[in-house]
């Protein structure tokens, strides 16, 4: 009871100091009339211990859009429910240990982009302690570019087994894609079937050169 | 104090080869003879001083101390301490100090050329818009603010292009073309719908750390 109580003590200020970190970042950006129901929406992800900056981002890109009131706090909703969705799946993967807030935000992503919560889950058991963006952005460009949501899965799996981790599993994505553009008439699964006898070895993707360049905020 | 007597002229006079010194008088013949002497006796003896002398005896000493070698001798003549004198003009001085300044404190670049960090990379944007008159760049990676990512048409071709130091990992954005209408990246390759009921697509980015290994894994989150 009295750990509860400490507990619920030093959880309180730390949810409404992030609450007002995001509020202060919303006054004056998003509409008066639309602020009190993205509030309550921000403050309920950081109650639920969820990440809150994609609440944050979407209330701010709404607004900087001019989207309309009862459509901004609708998207910024939408992204809350997605959020819960995401540490569902993360909690089936990861059953030993609570939801980290940046694998919820990535699984969060990944079901923006079109992944289903059952390749979304695989991809995630695959290596749990792996930051798992990289793994899921490859599978959602794989499905974009309309392979099979399985098959890619598959190949992921396989390039992560032969060593490929991180960005490196971004490269097997777009060695696929190049492989069903090079030739005329190639079928996804022979595009796949190529990519996968390459393995562990696809084309890394070239890193831009360095040109002029200006730091913008949050760089 | 004792003064010098003065020489006699005529007896300097024929010291130094001005006179025959067999016009003077008797008395400064024979002090004349007595100098001539004297001076052919200094030129027959070694000129060697005490100083001279005392610095032979010790380079005919044999060196007693045993044998050190090259490195070992470097390292001591490095760790001992030693007196420098440094002789300094004021005028020269502050010429150095103000250079030094200059080079220090002011950019080389009139545009910010930032190196990415460890877990940054290099975010480059390229749109073809003939007849616009401004692109800007705006998503998750700047608030969605406008007005800190500008692209330029440089040869007024309708090719704008521009280039940003980002964190790694994901980024939604979208352009702005003249000041008002918002477009999708048509060159981005990873589109995500925007959340807001209107089938609006925003254009995805993922940066690679410019400096990491690429088999390194990064914080893609």
């Amino acid at each position: 009871m009295r750990v509860a109580l400490v507990l619920v003590l030093i959880a309180a200020p730390l949810a409404a100091q992030n609450g007002g970190g995001a509020a202060s970042r919303l006054a004056g950006r998003v509409p008066t009339a639309a602020l009190p129901a993205i509030d309550s929406l921000i403050a309920a992800a950081v109650a639920e211990s969820l990440p809150s900056e994609p609440l944050v981002q979407k209330a701010l890109e709404g607004s900087a859009k001019g989207v309309p009131t009862d459509r901004l706090v609708n998207g910024v909703r939408r992204g809350l429910l997605q959020l819960r969705e995401a540490r569902v799946i993360v909690g089936r993967a990861m059953p030993d240990q609570p939801a980290p807030e940046a694998h919820v935000a990535a699984v969060s992503a990944a079901l923006a982009r079109g992944l289903g919560p059952a390749i979304v889950e695989r991809l995630l058991t695959v290596a749990p302690n792996e930051p798992p963006g990289p793994v899921l952005h490859a599978a959602a460009d794989l499905v974009a570019h309309r392979f099979n949501p399985d098959s890619a899965a598959d190949l992921l799996v396989e390039a992560h087994n032969k060593g490929l981790h991180g960005m490196r599993l971004l490269d097997v994505a777009v060695a696929a894609d190049h492989e069903l553009q090079r030739a005329g008439g190639r079928t996804h699964a022979d595009a796949l079937a190529r990519v996968r006898a390459l393995l562990p070895n696809v084309p890394t993707a070239e890193v831009p050169p360095a040109v002029t360049r200006r730091r913008t905020k949050g760089s | 104090m004792m003064a010098m007597s003065p020489i006699d002229p005529r007896l300097q006079e024929a010291l130094d080869g001005e006179r025959d010194p067999g016009t003077l008088p008797m008395d400064l013949r024979e002090a004349y003879a007595r100098l001539v002497g004297a001076a052919n006796l200094l030129q027959t003896l070694p000129a060697v001083s005490v100083a001279a002398r005392v610095m032979a005896e010790i380079h005919d000493l044999k060196p007693e101390v045993p044998s050190v070698r090259p490195a070992r001798r470097l390292m001591r003549w490095l760790a001992r301490p030693r007196a420098v004198t440094l002789r300094l003009r004021p005028a020269w001085t502050l010429a150095l100090v103000a250079g030094l300044a200059a080079i220090l404190l002011i950019p080389t670049q009139p545009t910010n050329r930032p190196s990415p960090g460890a877990q940054e990379g290099i975010a480059q944007f390229v749109g073809h818009f003939p007849g616009a008159r401004s692109v800007e760049v705006v998503g998750s990676f700047n608030d969605w603010s406008r007005g800190s990512l500008h692209l330029r048409d440089e040869h007024h071709d309708g090719i704008w292009h521009g280039a940003a130091v980002l964190p790694a990992g994901p980024h939604e954005y979208m352009f702005i073309v003249d000041g008002e209408r918002w477009v999708p990246d048509p060159l981005a390759g990873r589109y995500v719908d925007d959340g807001f009921g209107a089938g609006r697509e925003n254009s995805l980015l993922i940066v690679r750390p410019a400096q990491a290994s690429l088999d390194e894994d990064a914080t893609l989150r």
